[in-house]
């Protein structure tokens, strides 16, 4: 009852504007949107047609050479190469992973966080927004630190005794095989572990914010009425919790794969050059060592393609599972 | 046959008590109302026996078994909760057999399971239905319906019928009751409405400040409330602040005679209270005073009459077919108070304010 009159009020014309001022106000919407947005796309759009002049820059063109690098190769017809696939299957196989582990690691922190106090809300949402203010930079060198041979987590687990331990129990064996460890000690540099765990760090806090609204609407009263129905709390989360913001942590999960999919300084920093991303490729590119404009364009076309492409299958999947 | 008891419940939310000193029985098969204000701890208590909240002291027993520390998912106790607390992701069906699912019931059973309790709500046919499809009566339907999907013990309902509108109200009131006279289920309803209790229960618990003022039949509460709050709370009275003097009792210059009162210390300080259908305008004997009428309010069902007297403002009620003589505003009129119908209670200087 009082769900549905909440939702009347909330759909009730706000205050009225008159015909000339709402106008102006989506003009001038539209056109913000035109000159942050679209216009620079269309250019990255355009020098991606653009001609490499070798040993300088770029002229303006129409040809399909960098498009056609990225699909088959440099060397096409040649020889072909799948390189710049493989570059973006490590952005998508990085972003997703990451993204998928942060929204986990938030669902839990979140839902108690809404089980809080009033204050204990507020103290917490201040100190994950303020810890949005830290750059990527900032955050990759605190792990560099933390991951680092010498002084961070595998010094710690020799400390301790636990390399020697997992030695002695045969799962050293283990983590040197999946490259977690050199043959003495425990080594996260570089390895795709310490670069999903860093990505999924650095969205972490977007993913609490993300789930927020969705859980401190969750009502407690369906939770108790599962309770007494002879639920148990594991079964009260897979029947009630999870089906009711499913929506939320599909759509949270694709929102930040897809802003992991340009991570950069993580990846350079973390991820073995043989499985550096499509953002990284870019930067080089464009900045970078390989100096191709043109290039790095019609490589950040791609993944803006591929970005969008996934945006829409993730609301098709969630318009199927809502009807 | 086993009966719901507490003994000694307390429960404290940090420094506030929000149940103290309860000791309680809810008959088998029997319908108790906690009755209250809102923030008398009646759904607080409620919470305690379905397991939703730890009693800070005290247990709960259900016959011979100590269910107190028992968690509310093992205690099978159906509870209807104020918001109804339907699943909208499941539809009725589900909804419905939800507990069933949870026990590993199979589908074609849960499926009978859900139409029988469909039919015996009156909702026949909607088990495919979403929830938001349906209405707020059909919502409370769904919603008592699958708190005896799995045959509980004791049936809880928490203020039932706050969401719904008040004709509806009224016949869910008498339509709750039936089934719950036909399914002879031990069943607690916690409610602020004095004609909801009155309506549905055997027994009422009325509740203020975290204690029960008095447990009894509801006409028993009614004609004999045990002290001023109760006689506020459970229909209308009119209060006079007084004193005993020799076994009567003294309101200004007016002494008045109350044969059941019982027996109060000379100088005492006392509140007369009386309901307003048995004071008797024109009524000729003891206790009887001067007044002038001082505005009439006739709802059809009733008529008040409000009188100014020198011992203070008093009602007086009429039932429509009570015939009484032509009355105006303005007019001076005696007025007497019944000895046996006046009720006397000790003042507690808290009660006062």
């Amino acid at each position: 009852m009082s769900a549905s009159a909440a939702e009347e009020a909330a759909s009730a014309p706000g205050p009225a504007h008159t015909d000339a001022s709402g106008a102006a106000l989506r003009l001038g919407l539209l056109a913000v949107l035109l000159v942050l947005c679209l216009v620079p796309f269309l250019f990255v759009l355009a020098i991606s047609f653009g001609h490499k002049i070798e040993g300088a820059g770029w002229e303006f063109g129409f040809e399909f050479t960098h498009y056609a690098r990225f699909f088959f190769g440099a060397a096409w017809p040649e020889s072909f190469s799948q390189l710049y696939w493989q570059r973006l299957g490590y952005s998508v196989y990085f972003a997703a992973i990451a993204a998928v582990l942060a929204v986990a690691l938030a669902f839990p922190f979140t839902y108690f966080l809404t089980r809080l106090s009033r204050l204990g809300q507020t103290i917490w949402l201040v100190i994950l927004l303020s810890s949005l203010s830290l750059s990527e930079v900032f955050i990759v060198m605190g792990w560099d630190i933390l991951l680092s041979a010498r002084s961070g987590l595998p010094a710690l687990l020799d400390a301790l005794g636990i390399t020697d331990w997992t030695k002695e129990i045969g799962w050293f064996r283990w983590f040197r095989d999946v490259g977690l460890a050199s043959p003495r000690n425990f080594k996260f540099k570089t390895s795709g572990f310490a670069t999903v765990l860093t990505m999924a760090y650095l969205v972490w806090p977007y993913a609490v914010i993300l789930l927020y609204p969705a859980l401190s609407r969750l009502d407690p009263s369906l939770i108790e009425a599962a309770r007494t129905m002879g639920a148990r709390p594991l079964t009260v989360t897979r029947t009630v919790i999870l089906p009711l913001v499913r929506l939320p942590l599909v759509g949270s999960s694709l929102l930040l794969f897809v802003f992991l999919l340009g991570t950069y300084v993580t990846v350079t920093v973390f991820a073995d050059p043989s499985q550096h991303t499509l953002a990284v490729s870019i930067y080089d590119s464009v900045r970078g060592s390989t100096l191709n404009a043109p290039f790095g364009a019609a490589q950040s076309v791609i993944l803006l393609v591929a970005a969008g492409g996934f945006l829409l299958a993730g609301r098709r999947l969630s318009a199927a599972a809502a009807s | 046959m086993v009966d719901l008891v507490l003994k000694g419940i307390r429960k404290d939310f940090g420094a506030t008590r929000a149940v103290d000193r309860i000791n309680l029985t809810f008959p088998h098969g029997k319908l108790t109302a906690l009755l209250g204000p809102s923030g008398c701890g009646k759904t607080t208590l409620l919470r305690m026996i379905a397991g939703l909240e730890d009693p800070t002291h005290g247990r709960i027993l259900l016959g011979d078994e100590d269910i107190t520390a028992l968690p509310a998912h093992r205690r099978r106790f159906g509870m209807v909760f104020q918001s109804f607390a339907l699943f909208p992701h499941l539809t009725v069906a589900d909804n419905i057999a939800y507990a069933l699912a949870i026990e590993g019931v199979d589908k074609a059973k849960r499926r009978a399971r859900a139409e029988e309790l469909l039919e015996l709500v009156q909702l026949p046919g909607y088990g495919a239905r979403r929830i938001g499809e349906l209405s707020g009566g059909q919502r409370q339907r769904v919603a008592i319906a699958r708190a005896l999907a799995q045959e509980p013990r004791v049936f809880l309902l928490d203020e039932p019928m706050s969401a719904l509108d008040a004709k509806l109200r009224e016949d869910m009131q008498v339509e709750l009751r039936l089934l719950q006279q036909r399914l002879k289920i031990t069943t607690v309803v916690v409610t602020h409405d004095q004609r909801e209790a009155m309506t549905m229960a055997d027994q009422i618990v009325v509740m203020s400040h975290g204690h029960a003022e008095q447990v009894g039949p509801p006409q028993q509460i009614y004609s004999r409330p045990a002290n001023a709050f109760v006689a506020s709370f459970i229909g209308k009275a009119n209060f006079l602040s007084g004193e005993a003097t020799g076994g009567r009792f003294r309101v200004g210059e007016f002494t008045f005679e109350a044969p059941r009162a019982p027996s109060f210390l000379t100088g005492s300080k006392v509140t007369l209270a009386i309901r307003p259908e048995n004071a008797v305008i024109g009524g000729k004997g003891p206790n009887a005073l001067p007044a002038r009428i001082t505005f009439i309010r006739d709802v059809g069902s009733t008529r008040d009459i409000y009188l100014s007297t020198p011992v203070g403002e008093i009602v007086v009620e009429y039932g429509a077919g009570e015939s009484l003589p032509p009355m105006h505003v303005g007019e001076d009129v005696p007025l007497q108070l019944p000895p046996e119908t006046l009720h006397v209670f000790a003042r507690e200087p808290e009660a006062a304010a």
